[in-house]
């Protein structure tokens, strides 16, 4: 069981996805699959994070291949927490699903699509070969394009469009990168990489591949200024779908970009520290600017995304364990916050019908525990004390005044407060605001809101006793920062009984 | 001893009333009043029994660790400043709590406002007792938060909903910059622990740190506490229910700035920059806060601007630097909460009882309400500086600081004529509110006839009064030990000698006290009648409002700024999106380049074939032809394309990699056979597109520009990276080990099925999820309006049909082609067999599962074209979607096979079986992966193939409505 560990919150998702499709005639069956897939997939997330608490790193060959020749699975501290916290996110999607989900949509292949999603975001998390890496973001890119598209209006459609060619460009970015690496390295895992790398010889074709790199996963996850296939294409989706793209999609992005960016290259080389750093700060100011003039709630929220991302990224930009640790925290509050919001949002045009802010209203007296719900991502998002993101702001901001960075930190709080303004926005247009026609609010099912709540109770949990996950993040970003120990781990050789030599 | 734990209680008591009470019933207003009047009272009660424990400079502190990978504990630290600030929070609170019970109107869900109003007690509370800096900010920030809700409790208002978005924002941005002040003051002192901070003064000023740290500090402060420039938000969270102005907007929450300025007053002031910032801020709040105030009509209004002055007051007084000045400061904190929570809390009953806070409407209430009018002109006459008064005492103090040298400076020298100036405007403010409230005619046209109030509601006013008067009488007596405690708790060492009592003689500061008097009495005559009928607001600066100063702001940054960047990278098109893009990845590649100069590769085309090359330009040119012609003649682009894909695969044979070759000739086919039955339903061509206006050619040609560059330089990188030799690599392992370990000499079959199976695993998803997706995208697909009709060919074949006496309609459409589409049908065996053999023979020579597939596809796919859909589907039933998930299970299930047998995931098998008659055949494990990458493959592409084929078979049906109802959606949408 130890031994595979690190192969089934890949395979449960395939093996679902599978069945899914081969019982396309079923959607109640379906339903039952996905969700006893997504169960089993947290479940063995669960097993996978408790094996790696202690520092342990995981490594897995496939095939039997000693590596660098096969390809290898890896799971550290911040792979398994982000495996966890996607596992966990997709269990609320379902669960929020039963009450939101349109036959139509089941029958447009929704389960198969979402599973494949979840294939290739876990698949993400844990490859160890940066070839495979590519592979999981195709997975992830295609089951994304047939979920934005799962109601095929016209406006998803173009969202769609949009999604993909921009996406496309990156993925070929990322292609010719690892062709390039392959070509100047000759090995395509990514420890392997980490030794030889090194090794080689400066030349342009390295410069311009760690270029490629940032730009390629930069567009994944909506960096200044090349965000726009975002707020174009998460607001046609359905709102579970937006959801979870908002909780992760982004976010592996960023977790490749992390990878890459402490593995393989250098972020202190004198060129690129000063363009994340500069990318980081329009990463956070467009994207809460963008927001400031939407009246969509989905929008709001899709652009406020994007600055999220800003504040992840300043922890790259910084680059001392304590930003790449507060970068963990953060991803990690953000996943959790940001799904919730949408789901609120999915809750609201339930009880309103409406994501219009200025088509909705009156909230607060209609159903106050919805906005006991809300103002918990809201002010988590926010930065709000003692909330999750106070604690995801604080280790940040401390961190730029420390790094020397105090614009950074300036720029982030600057931002913080627009969020703020952003936020109290929506709570004055959609709760306390009468709504303009004096209609009845519907109520929202129980099944939606579970999830709501259950995301809202991590988020308290974190912000009234963060000292557990700070540590954690401390250590995932010390392990993350020091390449010895990954080398190690996959050349230790202990967890990789039944290599063929 | 009092026991340290008490302080949690302190802190919490009010939190956990405020969440008991969140969970009573709705209808439940007693139960709720009863419960936060008690938790209330509980913690005064814990407050007084502390005091003992820190007179004398005493501190209580109780640490519990939070945080601390962060250096962040909950440490609560009481001394005796923090002591008076807990008096004033709990006791102000529970008088607060029993007024409201007779406030708050019947149809109010008072639920909510107890409970947030106990958590805002909970958070003052926390905020004076933090004992480390960064809890402090903490609370700081909730009570910005509970300001907010409590402001916008009555939120159907508009008024109320701005206040409190305004509040929010300023008093958050002050959060903020507090938050960032306190990291820095951490990293100058290294620790966030308040005692070790209040030791470090030196260090501190010192720092180069220090002014940074100030400012943002001040930032906080400031605008906390409603100060210039950031004064204007408080006159705008009246809108609040009056006893939440009573208690926040006057007694506590605003004191909070000026606590902080205390608080740090022995590590940050002494300095010019302390001195001028705070002076500056404090002497002009004072000034325009008292100005401000005359000129208002709402009650509340009037009293929100005097908070303002009086907060001025006290800044001015912190920013001197003087102990004596200090001592006045916190000595007048608790001067202005009582009188000025009393005259709120009055204001809130004239406006109860009377309906109405407008002071042009109010007139002659003394005889209606004769005990609250004498309580409330008690309460003025304090806030005006009369003799006897507690508000006398601290204002002479004020006074006698003022004649004082500071700091040589013109702030210095105007000071004390500024302060005489506003304490004459108290003084005309004060004699306004009482006189046009309760004296001259009885108001007649009041919404409701005036009466006084219940005799419990009137009570916190008494003793609040009371208060005052004891104060003002007995100053030493009364607040003498409990001022020094907390004057001690701050100055420590430095406490002067200050005297409290009355009379100090005649003095300057009492000729400044009855020159303020007197000035304030005329200019009131003075103004009286311009007072009745002038509008809202100071003349002069009635038009240059803070509130408008900040929308403008607010607006220019969430609105128009906002634009700017949307218009500038915000475009909704795609291909502005696409462009810029491609710039910033030109740029991204410059800027690594620029100082990388010497890493430019030397670059040669010796030993290039020339044929090789020619093919390149050739395949090149129909690349950058197909995409020319992609918007004009789809049909000419498809086949550039095909020439395109042609030399790919020519170049894959050349460069002996038949494999490849095989497996791109085949996609190449199913792909563009599939596109040119997709070309059918895409809409007719736009002939509207503009191809030679001046403008049109320069955008095309800019965008060509951008695309060579960026299309050269990855090339040329491509390029050179081909030209560099390979270093030792992996494929060189594989290519040894491919027939020893995989037991396959085709090196990329291996490759695919065993070395790097997972990724295989991967990409047949893909193609799995791209076959669903389609599927989906078609199944309810309605083709656009303009080519829903049958083509042109066979309409002209229909009507051939119908003009012939002896053909049936159809006819000549189902003997088209004939002699092909039989052919065709023939081959469907041949190529079964085909794929049969390249899958069999694949782990050794050319071929493969998804060569197979591929071509077993194409089988069907020319039954498809020579028979028709339905002529097909009548004899064979087809079931994509089960291949396709039968194909992943397979794939899946054999790389669990190997688990069971204790190897890895996707370990291979290997070994030679004797099949009757053919003898040794080499069979991998691999081959079952392989088969499922076959039924995958095959699954798909028909998958997407009938999803193309069943468009002609549904009637096509246009609804223009809702075509064009859908288009609205997304113009409105994105407009």
């Amino acid at each position: 069981m130890f031994d595979t560990l690190l192969l089934w919150p890949v395979i449960l998702p395939l093996a679902g996805a599978a069945l899914a499709a081969a019982l396309h005639a079923f959607p109640a069956v379906q339903r039952q699959v996905a969700l006893t897939t997504m169960v089993l997939t947290f479940g063995a997330s669960l097993f996978l994070v408790d094996a790696v608490m202690e520092g342990a790193i995981l490594t897995k060959a496939f095939g039997g291949w000693m590596p660098p020749f096969g390809i290898v699975f890896v799971a550290d501290r911040f792979s398994a927490a982000m495996v966890v916290i996607s596992s966990l996110l997709a269990l609320c999607a379902l669960v929020f699903a039963m009450g939101d989900l349109r036959q139509r949509q089941v029958r447009s292949g929704f389960y198969p699509l979402f599973l494949g999603l979840m294939i290739g975001v876990n698949g993400a998390f844990l490859t160890g070969d940066i070839f495979n890496l590519y592979v999981w973001f195709e997975v992830m890119l295609i089951a994304t394009l047939g979920l934005i598209t799962l109601d095929r209006t016209r406006a998803q459609i173009d969202g769609a469009i949009k999604y993909a060619v921009l996406n496309l460009f990156s993925t070929i970015l990322f292609l010719m990168a690892v062709g390039l690496l392959y070509g100047a390295t000759g090995t395509l895992n990514m420890a392997d990489l980490a030794v030889v790398l090194p090794q080689t010889e400066p030349s342009a074709a390295l410069t311009l591949t760690a270029m490629m790199f940032l730009l390629a996963f930069g567009i994944k996850a909506g960096f200044f200024p090349m965000f726009f296939w975002l707020p174009a294409s998460y607001h046609t989706a359905s709102i579970i779908v937006s959801a979870v793209f908002a909780g992760l999609l982004t976010k592996v992005g960023v977790y490749a970009l992390f990878r890459v960016f402490t593995l393989l290259f250098e972020v202190d080389n004198g060129t690129l520290k000063p363009l994340i750093a500069v990318i980081a700060a329009g990463t956070m100011l467009f994207g809460v600017f963008g927001a400031a003039i939407q009246w969509d709630v989905r929008r709001i929220l899709s652009f406020h995304i994007i600055s999220q991302i800003g504040y992840i990224m300043l922890g790259l930009a910084v680059a001392t364990p304590l930003a790449l640790a507060g970068a963990v925290f953060y991803i990690i509050h953000h996943i959790v916050v940001k799904a919730n919001l949408f789901f609120v949002a999915g809750a609201i045009h339930r009880a309103t019908g409406s994501f219009d802010l200025r088509k909705s209203g009156g909230l607060m007296k209609a159903s106050p525990l919805l906005a006991v719900l809300f103002a918990i991502p809201a002010l988590s998002l926010a930065g709000i004390p003692p909330l999750s993101g106070f604690w995801a702001k604080f280790m940040v901001v401390d961190a730029s005044f420390q790094g020397e960075a105090a614009w950074l930190a300036a720029v982030a709080l600057f931002v913080g407060l627009l969020t703020i303004f952003s936020m109290s926005k929506i709570w004055i247009e959609a709760f306390w605001k009468e709504h303009p026609r004096a209609v009845r609010a519907r109520p929202v099912p129980a099944v939606m809101l579970v999830p709501i709540a259950a995301l809202g109770i991590i988020t308290l949990a974190i912000g009234f006793n963060p000292e557990p996950l700070v540590a954690f993040s401390n250590l995932a970003a010390e392990s993350m920062g020091d390449r010895t120990q990954l080398i190690g781990a996959f050349y230790g050789g202990e967890h990789t009984a039944g290599v063929t030599p | 001893m009092w026991s340290s734990e008490w302080l949690i209680l302190l802190v919490g008591l009010p939190f956990l009333g405020s969440l008991l009470t969140a969970l009573l019933p709705s209808h439940s207003r007693s139960a709720a009043n009863w419960l936060a009047g008690a938790m209330a009272l509980a913690c005064f009660g814990i407050a007084i029994s502390a005091y003992s424990s820190v007179t004398d400079g005493m501190v209580v502190r109780h640490q519990v660790e939070w945080v601390p990978h962060l250096g962040l504990s909950l440490t609560l630290r009481l001394d005796g400043f923090a002591w008076m600030f807990s008096m004033l929070i709990t006791g102000i609170g529970a008088l607060v709590i029993l007024y409201a019970r007779y406030y708050m109107s019947p149809k109010d869900p008072v639920v909510r406002f107890y409970a947030l109003l106990l958590a805002f007690m909970g958070a003052m509370q926390g905020l004076v007792v933090s004992g480390n800096i960064i809890l402090l900010a903490v609370f700081w920030e909730l009570t910005s938060i509970f300001s907010f809700l409590l402001i916008g409790y009555w939120h159907h208002n508009q008024a109320a909903r701005d206040g409190a978005r305004m509040a929010l924002t300023i008093t958050g941005a002050g959060g903020l910059c507090l938050l960032a002040g306190m990291v820095l003051l951490g990293q100058i002192v290294g620790s966030y622990d308040l005692d070790v901070v209040l030791q470090s003064g030196d260090l501190i000023r010192a720092s180069d740190l220090y002014l940074p740290t100030l400012l943002l500090i001040l930032a906080g402060a400031l605008t906390k506490s409603a100060q210039f420039p950031f004064h204007f938000w408080l006159p705008n969270a009246m809108a609040a229910p009056t006893p939440v102005s009573a208690y926040l907007h006057s007694a506590t929450m605003v004191k909070a700035g000026v606590f902080l300025l205390t608080r740090f007053w022995p590590v940050l002031s002494g300095t010019d920059a302390w001195f001028f910032i705070v002076g500056f801020a404090g002497l002009s709040t004072l000034l325009i806060g008292a100005y401000f105030a005359i000129f208002q009509h709402d009650l509340k209004g009037l009293l929100a601007y005097s908070t303002i002055s009086h907060l001025g007051l006290v800044t001015t007084l912190l920013s001197l630097g003087s102990p004596l000045a200090a001592v006045a400061a916190i000595f007048h904190m608790v001067n202005h909460a009582t009188f000025k929570a009393s005259l709120f809390m009055a204001a809130g009953i004239i406006d109860h009882e009377a309906g109405t806070r407008d002071m042009r409407r109010l007139s002659g209430l003394f005889s209606f309400l004769p005990i609250t009018a004498t309580l409330a002109m008690v309460a003025s006459a304090a806030m005006a500086g009369v003799p006897l008064l507690n508000g006398f005492l601290s204002k002479e103090m004020f006074f006698a600081e003022t004649l004082e040298q500071h700091r040589a400076s013109v702030l210095d020298t105007v000071t004390p004529y500024v302060a005489t100036i506003a304490a004459a405007f108290a003084v005309t403010y004060s004699i306004r509110l009482i006189h046009t409230v309760f004296f001259g005619p009885r108001a007649s046209d009041l919404p409701k006839v005036p009466h006084e109030p219940p005799r419990w509601m009137r009570l916190p006013i008494e003793l609040l009064v009371l208060a005052c008067l004891v104060v003002g009488t007995i100053p030493g007596l009364s607040i003498g030990s409990y001022l020094d405690t907390a004057v001690v708790s701050v100055l420590g060492d430095a406490t002067p000698v200050y005297s409290l009592s009355i009379w100090h003689g005649f003095n300057l500061p009492l000729a400044m006290s009855i020159v303020a008097l007197l000035g304030g009495i005329v200019l009131y005559m003075a103004l009286k009648s311009y007072l009745d009928w002038c509008e809202e607001g100071p003349p002069i600066f009635r038009r240059l409002k803070g509130q408008r100063i900040f929308e403008r702001i607010l607006v220019a940054v969430s609105w128009r700024w906002a634009r700017v960047a949307e218009r500038f990278l915000g475009t909704r098109r795609l291909q502005p999106q696409l462009r810029l893009i491609v710039v910033a990845a030109i740029l991204a590649g410059v800027w690594a380049m620029w100082g990388a100069r010497h890493l430019a590769p030397q670059l040669t085309i010796s030993g290039v074939d020339p044929v090789l090359a020619m093919m390149w330009l050739v395949g090149g040119g129909c690349a950058v032809a197909a995409a020319y012609q992609a918007k004009f003649h789809r049909l000419a682009a498809l086949i550039f394309l095909g020439v395109a894909g042609l030399v790919t695969c020519i170049t894959f044979v050349w460069l002996s990699a038949p494999d490849l070759g095989v497996t791109q000739l085949l996609v190449e086919i199913v792909t563009t056979v599939l596109i040119l039955l997709g070309l059918r339903w895409l809409p007719k061509r736009d002939d509207q597109i503009e191809r030679h206006g001046f403008w049109v050619r320069l955008r095309r040609g800019r965008d060509f520009f951008i695309a060579v560059i960026a299309g050269a330089g990855m090339a040329l990188l491509a390029y050179y990276m081909m030209m560099t030799p390979l270093p030792p690599s992996v494929g060189d392992y594989y290519l040894q080990h491919a027939y020893s370990e995989g037991g396959g000499t085709n090196v990329v079959n291996v490759i695919l099925v065993d070395f790097r199976g997972f990724d295989t695993l991967g990409e047949i998803v893909v193609l799995a999820v791209v076959a669903l997706t389609v599927f989906a995208l078609l199944r309810r697909f309605r083709p656009a309006e303009d080519n829903s009709e049958l083509p042109y060919q066979q309409r002209e074949q229909n009507e051939y049909d119908s003009i012939q006496r002896d053909r049936e309609v159809g006819e000549t459409l189902k003997d088209y082609l004939l002699v092909p589409s039989v052919i065709m049908r023939w081959m469907f065996a041949a190529i079964t067999l085909l794929a049969a053999y390249l899958f069999l023979r694949g782990h050794d020579l050319p071929g493969g599962g998804f060569a197979a597939g591929v071509a077993m596809a194409i089988g069907f796919l020319l039954q498809y074209l020579a028979g028709g859909t339905r002529w097909v589907e009548e004899r064979l039933r087809i079931r994509p979607v089960q291949w396709i998930g039968f194909g992943l299970l397979a794939a899946t299930a054999t790389g669990l096979g190997s688990l069971t047998v204790g190897y890895p995931f996707l370990t291979s098998y290997f070994q030679y079986t004797e099949v009757p008659f053919i003898g040794g055949v080499p069979t991998a494990s691999a081959l079952f992966f392989d088969l499922g990458v076959f039924s995958l493959v095959v699954g798909a592409t028909v998958l997407m193939l009938v999803a193309i084929a069943h468009q002609s078979l549904r009637a096509p049906k246009a609804r223009p409505d809702r075509a064009v109802a859908e288009r609205a959606a997304v113009e409105q949408g994105e407009s």
